[in-house]
C-alpha cells in the first residue's frame, strides 16, 4: 500500500492509497457538509443537493450520467448524514479514470429547475419510505430529541413541509457555499496510476474558484430527555438510547468504539448475554457515532410491547454496573480481536478502504495506514476504558421510545 | 485473479470445496445444511429459524457462554440464515484463526448442546423475530411474495408461522435435525487465504464418522399466481411483482441475467427510467433474480405512496411486456459490462465467493469458474435473449401489496 496525496492551487486535496494487487478502484468525492450545516428553512436540502447531482451537469442530462456509470461497469452511490455528504463508485481498474473524470462534472452540477421538481416527489417518497421503517423512525426522533437545539438534531431528509417549500435557488446558494475547494476531498483507493488520476482530477477541478467553506462547532452533551410515542401501525417496541461521548478527532475513540462493542455487539456482549441471549429481546445493539467535535454512543432495542420496562431496568442495571465493576481483560480482548478482524475484512476491498481513508482525511486531515489503526486498537487498555467511563458516563441518556397505541 | 477451485469429497458423501484468493489474509467459509424451510414437517413452520439460534447454545461439551466466548475470540464474524432448503451458516476471519473455527462449527453442526432450557429461549426469539416483521412491511412484502409465487413448501417464509412456533417442542427440533443434518448432502465452502490438505484432513476427522441418511424429496403444490393484499396502516403501499423464468441449470440462464440487467441493473435500467426518473413515481424500486433448484422468477419491490400505487404498478408491469419487442446494442452493452464488472468486484470479497461456491455446487453440480461465467456472459445476443423471451414470456405475475390501499393487478 503506498499512500499519496496532492494539493491543488484551489485547495483541493487529493489523496490515494494504491494497491496494486487489488482487482478494482474506487473514487470518491467527500464533501464535508449535511443537515448540521442547513438552517431550519431549508433544511433537508443537502440530501436533496445530493440527489439532484445525479441529474447531471451543463453539458449532461440525467439519463447521460446514469448511461455513463452504467457504460463503466460502476457500482456507484452517495450518502449523506449529519455532517458529510459521499459520492463514490468502485470499477475495474482500466474505468476508474472515465468515472473520476464524470464525478468531476457532476460536482458542478446544473440544477435544472425541471430535474429539481420532478426529484422533489423522489425526496417525499424517501420520507414515506422511512415512515414505515420504526428502527430508522426511532434513531431519526432519538437524534433531535438528544441534540435539541443543537445543530446535529437536524432531520438529513428534512420534512415534508421543509422539502416542499425548498426552491431551487436555495439550493444553488446552498450549493455554492458548501461545495467549496477547501470543504471537497477526492479519494482514490485500490489498483490505479497516481499521476494519471490526478491529471483528471486537476483538469475536472483546478478551474474551481476558491471560496473557504467552515463549520460552526460547538461541543453538546445532549438533552437526557425522554420521549415515548405511540403509532397506531406498530407492533414492537423500538427504543434508541443516546448518550454523550467523544469526537472523531480525540484519541480515545478507539476507546469508545471499543467501549460500544463490549456492551452493545450482536454477539457476546453485556446487552447480548441479558437481553438477546435470554430472549428478552429481539435485538440490543449499541455503536458509537464518533462526529465532528461531538460523539453519541446509539443504543438501539426492539422488544415485545410488554418487554419495555422489563428491557429499560436490565439497561439501566448494565450501564450502573459499568460504573462500579471494572471490565475484565478477556471481554476487552474480545472486543478487540472482532474489531481487528472486521478492519482486515473490509479493508481487503478497495470500496471498503476508500471510506475509511477519505473519512480519516475529512475529520483529521492525515494519512492513518491499516497498521496504525490496528496499532491503536491493540494498545487501547483497560485504564482507558475506565477513564472514558469516568469522564463520559453512560447515564443519564437521551431516550426515545416507539410502540403500539 | 486466481481460477482454481479446489474440490474435495468425503467417503460419506460430504463436498468441499475451496477458492484460493491469494491478495487477502482473511478467510471466509460456508455451510449448507439440508434443513431449510420447505424440508420440514407442514406443523413445523419455523423449526429452522429455531435451530439455527439453539445449535449456537453449547456444543461439544461447551456451554453456551464458553462456545460464544471462544467464537468470539477467534474474532470471527458469523452469520446464520435459513433459505428454502438450506440453513446456512457462515463465517469471516482472519485466516491464522480459520482451523480453529472450522473445529467449533463442526462441534455446532454435529454435536450441539440442544439443551431444553435454552430451547425456550431460541423459540421465544424465532417469535419475537416474527412479530417485529409486523412493523418492516417492506420485507414482509418481499418474503410473502416468495411464499405466493412458489408452490408451497418451496416458498416458505424462513420466519415460520405463530402457531407452528408456539408448539414446536424441543423433541420436534431434534428430530428434525437428526433426519435432516444429512451429511452426505452438506456442503462446506471456504474461499481465501487457506491451506487445502490442512483443511481437508480436519474435516476428515471431524466429519468422516457420520453415516449419510436418506435423501428426502418434496413434494410442491399446484400454485396459481394471483394477486394477494394486505390491509397495513403505513405511509407507502408496498408492491411485490414476481414472474416465472428459467432456472441456472438452464441453457437460457444467461438470457435471462441480460433480461434482468436490462430491466433494472444500474440507474439507465428501463424500470428505474420509467419509474423513478420520468415519473417521479418511487424511491425504492427494483427487479432481481431469484432462484431455487426447481423453479425460478424476477422479483420486482416498489415502495410509493397511495396515490401513486396503481400507476407504479401498471408502468413495471409494461416494463415487463415491452422487453420482448426488442433491445439495442448499447442496452445489450451495458447489460453484459454490469453484469462482468459486478462479478469481479464481488470476486474480491471472500464472504461472497464461499457462498457463490457452495449455492453453485448445489446448484449446478460444479463451481462455475469466473472465466467460464465471463465467456457465457459474452456469448449473448440480442437475437439469443429475445428467442428467450418469447420461449418465456413474461404474462403471469404473482403481485403482492401491504399497505393502506389496493391496486388493480393486470
Amino acid at each position: 500500500m503506498e499512500f499519496k496525496h496532492k494539493k491543488l492551487a484551489n485547495s483541493l486535496d487529493i489523496i490515494a492509497e494504491v494497491n496494486k494487487d487489488a482487482q478494482s478502484a474506487a473514487v470518491g468525492f467527500f464533501v464535508r457538509t449535511g443537515a448540521r450545516d442547513e438552517t431550519d428553512k431549508i433544511n433537508g436540502t443537502s440530501h436533496y443537493l445530493e440527489h439532484m447531482l445525479f441529474k447531471g451537469a451543463d453539458s449532461l442530462s440525467a439519463h447521460d450520467v446514469n448511461r455513463c456509470f452504467d457504460d463503466l461497469g460502476a457500482q456507484y452511490n452517495a450518502h449523506t448524514t449529519e455532517e458529510n455528504t459521499v459520492y463514490y463508485s468502485a470499477t475495474l481498474p482500466q474505468q476508474l479514470y472515465e468515472a473520476a473524470k464524470l464525478w468531476c462534472q457532476l460536482m458542478r452540477p446544473a440544477i435544472r429547475d425541471d430535474d429539481f421538481n420532478m426529484e422533489k416527489n423522489v425526496i417525499l417518497e424517501e420520507i414515506a419510505m422511512y415512515k414505515d421503517l420504526p428502527d430508522f423512525d426511532v434513531r431519526e426522533n432519538c437524534r433531535a430529541l438528544h441534540f435539541g437545539s443543537h445543530p446535529c438534531g437536524k432531520s438529513v431528509l428534512g420534512s415534508v413541509e421543509s422539502v416542499k417549500a425548498l426552491t431551487s435557488e436555495q439550493m444553488r446558494e446552498y450549493f455554492g457555499s458548501r461545495y467549496t475547494p477547501n470543504n471537497v476531498t477526492a479519494a482514490v483507493a485500490g489498483n490505479f496510476d497516481f499521476e494519471k488520476i490526478c491529471d483528471c482530477i486537476q483538469a475536472g477541478c483546478a478551474d474551481w474558484q476558491p471560496k473557504h467553506a467552515d463549520r460552526k462547532k460547538e461541543y453538546f452533551a445532549g438533552t437526557a430527555k425522554k420521549e415515548h410515542q405511540k403509532r397506531k401501525n406498530l407492533t414492537c417496541r423500538h427504543i434508541c438510547l443516546m448518550s454523550p461521548t467523544v469526537s472523531y478527532q480525540d484519541q480515545r475513540s478507539y476507546a469508545a468504539a471499543l467501549l460500544a462493542k463490549i456492551i452493545g455487539d450482536d454477539t457476546g456482549s453485556r446487552f447480548f448475554w441479558q437481553l438477546v441471549d435470554t430472549a428478552v429481546a429481539e435485538t440490543a445493539t449499541m455503536h458509537c457515532e464518533a462526529m465532528d467535535g461531538v460523539g453519541a454512543y446509539y443504543s438501539y432495542i426492539r422488544t415485545a410491547e410488554e418487554n419495555g420496562s422489563k428491557v429499560m431496568q436490565i439497561v439501566e442495571d448494565i450501564f450502573k454496573s459499568l460504573q462500579k465493576e471494572k471490565i475484565s481483560a478477556p471481554e476487552l480482548q474480545k472486543a478487540k480481536n472482532k474489531v481487528l478482524s472486521s478492519i482486515t475484512i473490509k479493508n481487503e476491498i478497495p470500496m471498503g478502504r476508500l471510506i475509511e481513508l477519505g473519512f480519516n482525511w475529512v475529520y483529521l486531515a492525515q494519512y492513518r495506514p491499516i497498521e496504525d489503526e490496528i496499532q491503536r486498537i491493540k494498545e487501547v487498555s483497560l485504564d482507558d476504558l475506565t477513564a472514558l467511563l469516568r469522564d463520559f458516563p453512560l447515564m443519564p441518556f437521551t431516550q426515545f421510545s416507539l410502540g403500539p397505541e | 485473479m486466481t481460477e482454481r477451485t479446489d474440490i474435495h469429497k468425503l467417503a460419506n458423501g460430504m463436498t468441499i470445496l475451496g477458492i484460493p484468493m491469494t491478495q487477502v489474509q482473511s478467510a471466509a467459509f460456508d455451510f449448507l445444511l439440508p434443513a431449510g424451510a420447505s424440508v420440514v414437517p407442514d406443523d413445523c413452520c419455523g423449526a429452522p429459524a429455531v435451530i439455527c439460534d439453539w445449535i449456537f447454545r453449547g456444543a461439544g461439551g461447551r456451554t453456551s457462554r464458553e462456545l460464544t466466548d471462544m467464537l468470539d475470540g477467534l474474532g470471527l464474524h458469523r452469520g446464520s440464515s435459513v433459505k428454502s432448503k438450506h440453513i446456512n451458516l457462515s463465517a469471516a476471519l482472519g485466516a491464522d484463526n480459520l482451523l480453529k473455527a472450522v473445529e467449533l462449527y463442526a462441534d455446532i453442526i454435529l454435536n450441539p448442546a440442544l439443551n431444553s432450557e435454552q430451547f425456550d429461549f431460541s423459540r421465544q426469539l424465532a417469535l419475537h423475530e416474527l412479530s417485529s416483521l409486523q412493523d418492516d412491511p417492506m420485507h414482509k412484502t418481499m418474503l410473502l411474495l416468495r411464499e405466493h409465487f412458489y408452490p408451497d413448501p418451496l416458498g416458505r417464509s424462513p420466519l415460520g408461522c405463530q402457531k407452528d412456533l408456539q408448539n414446536l417442542t424441543a423433541q420436534m427440533c431434534k428430530q428434525i435435525i437428526s433426519e435432516n443434518f444429512n451429511i452426505s448432502e452438506i456442503i462446506f465452502a471456504v474461499a481465501g487465504k487457506y491451506d487445502f490438505k490442512s483443511l481437508c484432513s480436519l474435516l476428515e476427522k471431524l466429519f468422516s464418522s457420520e453415516k449419510p441418511k436418506k435423501t428426502k424429496n418434496i413434494n410442491p403444490k399446484k400454485q396459481s399466481l394471483v394477486y394477494h393484499h394486505q390491509q397495513y396502516d403505513g405511509a407507502q403501499v408496498h408492491i411485490g411483482i414476481m414472474t416465472p423464468t428459467v432456472t441456472p441449470q438452464s441453457a437460457d440462464y444467461y438470457n435471462a441475467r441480460v433480461a434482468v440487467a436490462i430491466l433494472s441493473d444500474g440507474t439507465s435500467s428501463r424500470i428505474f427510467t420509467e419509474v423513478r426518473e420520468k415519473r417521479g413515481l418511487c424511491y425504492a424500486v427494483g427487479a432481481s433474480y431469484h432462484s431455487l433448484k426447481e423453479m425460478a422468477g424476477i422479483g420486482c419491490y416498489a415502495g410509493t405512496t397511495p396515490d401513486k400505487a396503481q400507476q407504479t404498478y401498471d408502468v413495471i408491469i409494461t416494463e415487463f411486456k415491452k422487453l420482448a419487442d426488442g433491445l439495442s446494442e448499447d442496452e445489450l452493452k451495458r447489460a453484459k459490462i454490469g453484469l462482468k464488472s459486478s462479478l469481479i468486484m464481488q470476486s474480491e470479497s471472500t464472504i461472497a465467493r464461499a457462498q457463490a461456491a457452495a449455492m453453485d455446487y448445489y446448484m449446478l453440480g460444479k463451481v462455475r469458474s469466473l472465466d467460464e461465467i465471463k465467456q457465457q456472459i459474452e456469448k449473448i445476443s440480442i437475437q439469443s435473449v429475445l428467442k428467450y423471451l418469447k420461449n418465456n414470456t413474461f404474462e403471469k405475475f404473482c403481485s403482492i401489496t401491504i399497505g393502506p390501499a389496493k391496486i388493480k393487478p393486470q
